[in-house]
């Protein structure tokens, strides 16, 4: 199955918590979203589960809008699961085995044991880590084939984030749409093959992950007098910023990298040099506002 | 027999370009035989924690450039001609964009024609000499 969002547009009284965002899950793709605290993230999974009513725009499932006979194949965990606290792991379980129609019994089992949960513990004596994992159990004995996860290993270990992480690629593989958010940027990086950076809501970059790590590179600059950008440059569409200081320039390129080492090399620099970026660092490069004092020109 | 490739996620390489340098290189290098087979997709991806997606991806370069072959329902392997070859020019061609690299950067610290010229040599006598200073 797979997710599709057209221009979603999301408003609270005067505040536009997501701004005409549009971005696809394919079928056996993992989608992760980005973005600071505020950005929009958990306001527009709200909106594909049909907890929130977009202002403007579309959420639809394999090309189908949201029906109650979606819910049977979706999983979400939200950033805080919503458990009964009075009840038991175990109860947890049944519940949720009455309640859907796909629920393997077995799995759930075997999710219990790889998260080491206690059935018979109430859900008031767990852990915030216990909490996330009894909700993750629950998420994965449906067998999803649309799953969307809001922080998904929030609270958990190293140990039992790697196993959300095997989880995730598991469901994947076996062909499942999966959108999920993290501030965990090395989980992002193993799990996703697109990505999605929101910042005041507005998708500032997206993307197939390794085709935006094969374009998106810094060419650095060192003349032997003060850096100047030569005119046009900030302008032009594969640049997508320009940092000066003192004898050094830094171009953040989009795309075409050898380009614009060309384009440099006729300003006879003393050395130029193309480094790739991270996705920490292009995170931190699309979200940049200008209040660091870095940045120059066209973002 | 995954163990033989590891990726980093975190570089600004694109993951699956480093999944593919991995298998020339282990092809180069004879860790992987012509015939041999792969991981499948599934697995490989579960190995390395990555996206399924990006070993697919991975995969299907590898098989473009004529280093595997595929067959439905059996799985992938490693071609018995043209693997070898064009595993070695990709290994030539990691090595020369590293001395390229090196060089650039000896010039970038204002080095001269002649002063890397001999830097090289003296690598090349370190590593090369009578198996001094080689890796065991």
């Amino acid at each position: 199955m797979s997710i599709a969002i057209h221009n979603l547009t999301k408003r609270y009284g005067a505040q536009t918590a997501v701004d005409d965002l549009s971005c696809e899950v394919a079928e056996g793709s993992v989608y992760g979203l980005l973005g600071p605290n505020g950005a929009g993230k958990s306001t527009a999974f709200k909106c594909v589960l049909g907890l929130a009513r977009p202002n403007a725009g579309s959420i639809t499932i394999d090309g189908k809008p949201l029906a109650p006979a979606t819910f049977e194949f979706l999983s979400f965990v939200p950033e805080r699961p919503a458990l009964y606290e009075w009840m038991t792991v175990r109860q947890h379980f049944e519940l949720a085995r009455r309640t859907y129609a796909r629920f393997d019994t077995a799995r759930a089992a075997e999710l219990g044991a790889i998260f080491k949960l206690d059935s018979a513990k109430r859900v008031k004596r767990l852990s915030k880590g216990q909490h996330t994992a009894v909700a993750l159990a629950l998420a994965f004995s449906i067998r999803p084939r649309v799953m969307v996860l809001d922080e998904p290993a929030s609270g958990l270990d190293p140990i039992f984030q790697r196993v959300v992480l095997d989880l995730i690629i598991d469901a994947a593989a076996g062909g499942a749409a999966i959108l999920f958010s993290s501030h965990q940027i090395g989980q992002v990086e193993r799990a996703a093959d697109r990505i999605g950076i929101l910042n005041n809501g507005k998708l500032v970059l997206e993307g197939d992950l390794d085709t935006l790590k094969g374009n998106q590179k810094v060419v650095e600059a060192v003349f032997d007098s003060e850096a100047l950008a030569p005119n046009g440059l900030a302008d032009d569409q594969r640049v997508a910023r320009i940092v000066l200081s003192g004898r050094i320039m830094r171009v953040y390129v989009r795309r075409d990298a050898g380009g614009i080492v060309t384009a440099l090399e006729a300003l006879a620099p003393r050395s130029l040099s193309v480094f790739d970026l991270s996705l920490e660092d292009m995170f931190l490069g699309a979200v940049d506002d200008g209040s660091t004092g870095h940045g120059n020109g066209a973002a | 027999m995954a163990a033989i490739f590891s990726v980093d996620p975190r570089s600004g390489v694109p993951l699956y370009l480093q999944l593919i340098e991995q298998v020339k290189r282990a092809v180069a290098l004879g860790v992987l035989a012509p015939g041999e087979q792969l991981p499948t997709v599934k697995a490989l991806a579960l190995e390395l924690i990555v996206n399924p997606n990006t070993v697919a991806r991975a995969y299907r370069e590898l098989e473009r450039d004529q280093v595997i072959e595929t067959s439905p329902g059996r799985g992938s392997f490693i071609r018995s001609n043209g693997a070898l070859g064009e595993s070695r020019r990709a290994i030539d061609d990691v090595a020369a964009s590293v001395l390229a690299e090196a060089v650039r950067e000896a010039r970038a610290l204002g080095l001269g024609r002649d002063a890397i010229r001999a830097l090289f040599e003296q690598g090349i006598e370190r590593w090369f000499e009578s198996g001094k200073g080689k890796l065991s």
